[in-house]
């Protein structure tokens, strides 16, 4: 999860780091109110729009103004759109006189956390990892010793800087790092840290991805977590959200469902085979309605969701059931998740294709459920995924050519 | 011969009294692992499934002996755990643990690491050498359905895509000398090219399978190692999740590894960098071993 600034930089602030005054607003009063109490009438504020989403000083979501300009800033600023968000709170920061920028980042190698510096900040790091790879100074962190100012000192001379620059840097370099540790960042980026008119590095832009599965230990984050969205950031569907409530609700594995433009319904397990599928559905000229990654639970809830959320939907005409060979949880708790969601839509598996391949642990009561609805092709023994998803987009396929959906009894 | 397990491994299970320690014990007892201790505090004196139970890992160890353990503690408290195994000197370590905060996995296989012991997980179903062990819930109480005994070293990613292509050897009359399921988190305890090193160090084995996912470079490093001519053992690969590169940046599909941050570590590009590395790319686990056979014939 990413946090905004105002939560990024507070978790900076709580490491003893110096960051720049701010306030946030929502609406352009306050933002001028702010502005004058951080920096007095005369002084120079940034206006940020508090969203999330980087680059945004690219995308003009950055202004540095006067105080007594900051109103017409914010209101310029406010309810406008950044990459489809509308901007409705903004963070009012003091302006940090610099003299010039540079980078700096931690996340995560194979194996260790990994500190990237470059003495070129405030641009686009990619680029110039591209144009002048040589200006990129890469270092693994030991996580049992951390980072030591000395290692922090040699990457920033490695990366160029004056000596005189280099031992402020290293010092505020090695707080970073704790600062990334103890807020469970699984990304941290500095672009850029300024370099002010006195020679102080301060930091800049602060950008703050934290790792989901460290949230207990950082109670003030967790409802943030709740606002999570779909792909590219589009706020999640019905559909999704109804899923996503289940999956807390609901005991077991984690249920993971997200809504595509196909016609076919996947209810498919297993991080491994979920990915699988997928791709042999595409390869096999069929359109997938949604990816779905389910771990089998003890009660059928989380799977009834996912099925409900799939056949409410009036574009999609068919359903792969597709799970690996099952090694511990039960067949029959899946197809009785299955057997409950087609009553409740009153769906025909003799209009609308459903192929299951499911084998392991109570296959044969599983089997006996789908015998109760004609139509449903529950594949031999011995079929492997592969087949399966040729089955279910040859029976999409045969479906009358543009006929409306008769899957409704 | 097999790789990190055999019979003679002598197993401790740590959190041996939660439901799914004692659910994968009793079939990896019927499977003839030899499972000889487990550990939760308190608990000491006890018997789960015939095994005695001890408070610490170390009196397990003076006790029985025990070489590896099978770690059951969820992700709260496997830091503890892994670090008391090392302490009690347990060479090689299975974590089931889903989802270890980041910070907490890289000082653990940090540990593990400057102690030279091995760590397979987090996240993972287990690790099994057919006929021999198998620790964790590798295969359930249907093991033998599964993984047969063969020539065939097999290491993925994913836990239930390990039992598809084990079971496809054992369908075609192949077979597995170890299957490791080496977990789907980011960070791992060993790399993937780690383990293929191991197969091509045990004359037991002939060929390798591997199932890789978009994200990371667990298969880059085999590429380079291939090229670098440390690895000369024929290798298949099934990389799956190109289907991702087809929808927008930052959509989070399946395990939390395969999330694609830059174009080099999409499966279409790791199926080219493996393909040019000189190993055969399947698209479906049924072409596996057809693969394999051509591949043992040259």
């Amino acid at each position: 999860m990413r946090l905004l600034e105002d939560a990024a930089k507070e978790a900076l602030r709580s490491a003893g780091i110096d960051v720049p005054r701010a306030a946030v607003v929502a609406d352009a009063r306050a933002a001028a109110l702010a502005a004058e109490a951080l920096v007095g009438a005369g002084g120079r504020v940034a206006v940020k729009a508090l969203v999330a989403a980087g680059r945004r000083g690219k995308a003009g979501a950055v202004v540095v103004c006067r105080a007594a300009e900051c109103e017409a800033s914010a209101a310029g600023m406010l309810n406008a759109q950044f990459e489809g968000q509308p901007i409705a709170r903004l963070y009012i920061e003091e302006a940090v006189d610099i003299a010039s920028e540079l980078y700096a980042s931690f996340a995560f190698g194979p194996l260790v956390p990994r500190l990237v510096v470059s003495r070129f900040g405030g641009v686009d790091i990619e680029a110039v990892a591209h144009e002048q790879p040589e200006a990129i100074v890469m270092r693994d962190i030991d996580p049992i010793d951390g980072l030591r100012t000395w290692q922090a000192a040699a990457a920033w001379e490695a990366a160029g800087l004056p000596s005189a620059q280099v031992p402020k840097l290293a010092e505020l370099t090695v707080k970073l790092y704790r600062a990334f540790c103890a807020s469970d960042g699984l990304m941290l980026e500095l672009n850029p840290i300024a370099i002010t008119g006195e020679g102080e590095p301060r930091v800049v832009g602060t950008m703050l991805e934290v790792d989901d599965n460290a949230l207990h230990r950082h109670p003030g984050w967790e409802e943030l977590a709740q606002a999570t969205a779909g792909p590219g950031g589009r706020p999640l569907t019905a559909g999704e959200r109804a899923v996503a409530v289940a999956n807390r609700t609901f005991p077991g594995g984690a249920t993971r469902y997200t809504e595509l433009d196909g016609d076919i319904g996947l209810l498919v397990s297993g991080g491994g085979a979920s990915l699988y599928q997928h791709d042999l559905i595409l390869e096999y000229g069929g359109r997938p309605a949604n990816h779905t990654d389910f771990s089998p639970t003890p009660t059928p809830d989380k799977h009834v969701a996912v099925l409900d959320a799939i056949f409410v939907r009036p574009d999609v005409r068919g359903l792969l059931v597709g799970c690996n060979y099952l090694q511990l949880a039960r067949c029959d708790l899946i197809v009785e998740a299955l057997a409950i969601s087609l009553r409740k839509h009153g769906i025909d598996p003799r209009h609308f294709p459903i192929v299951i391949r499911l084998f392991g642990p109570n296959e044969a009561q599983a089997r006996a459920i789908a015998d109760g609805f004609p139509g449903i092709d529950y594949m031999p023994r011995g079929t492997t995924l592969a087949q399966a998803c040729q089955a279910i987009v040859e029976a999409v396929r045969a479906l009358p050519e543009g006929a409306p959906r008769s899957g409704q009894r | 011969m097999s790789i990190l397990i055999d019979e003679t491994t002598r197993v401790v299970v740590q959190g041996a009294t939660g439901n799914q320690a004692r659910f994968d014990m009793k079939f990896c007892l019927e499977y003839g692992t030899r499972i000889v201790a487990g550990v939760t505090p308190g608990r000491g004196g006890e018997t789960v499934e015939g095994v005695p139970i001890f408070n610490t890992v170390e009196a397990a160890v003076r006790a029985t002996g025990a070489n590896a353990s099978a770690i059951y503690v969820p992700a709260r408290g496997v830091s503890d755990a892994i670090l008391e195994a090392l302490d009690s000197g347990i060479g090689m370590m299975l974590s089931l643990a889903e989802n270890v905060p980041r910070h907490d996995a890289a000082r653990m296989v940090a540990a593990v690491r400057r102690a030279g012991a091995h760590l397979v997980g987090f996240n993972t179903n287990g690790i099994i050498s057919p006929g021999k062990s198998k620790m964790g819930g590798i295969g359930g109480d249907r093991a033998n359905d599964i993984y047969a005994p063969g020539r065939i070293g097999v290491c993925s990613r994913s836990g239930g895509m390990s039992a598809e292509i084990c079971l496809s050897l054992t369908e075609d009359g192949l077979g597995a000398s170890t299957c490791v399921s080496m977990g789907g988190d980011p960070l791992v305890g060993m790399r993937l090219v780690e383990v293929l090193r191991m197969f091509e160090a045990d004359p037991e084995t002939d060929a390798t399978v591997i199932y890789g996912e978009p994200g990371g470079t667990h298969e880059l490093e085999v590429a380079q190692a291939l090229r670098a001519g440390e690895l000369r053992k024929p290798v298949i690969a099934l990389v799956v999740g190109s289907f991702q590169e087809n929808y927008p940046q930052g959509a989070s599909f399946g395990h939390v590894a395969a999330m694609i941050s830059d174009a080099d570590d999409t499966a279409t590009a790791k199926r080219r960098m493996l393909s040019q590395a000189g190993v055969r790319v399947a698209k479906t686990v049924d072409e596996i071993p057809g693969l394999l056979r051509e591949a043992l014939r040259d």
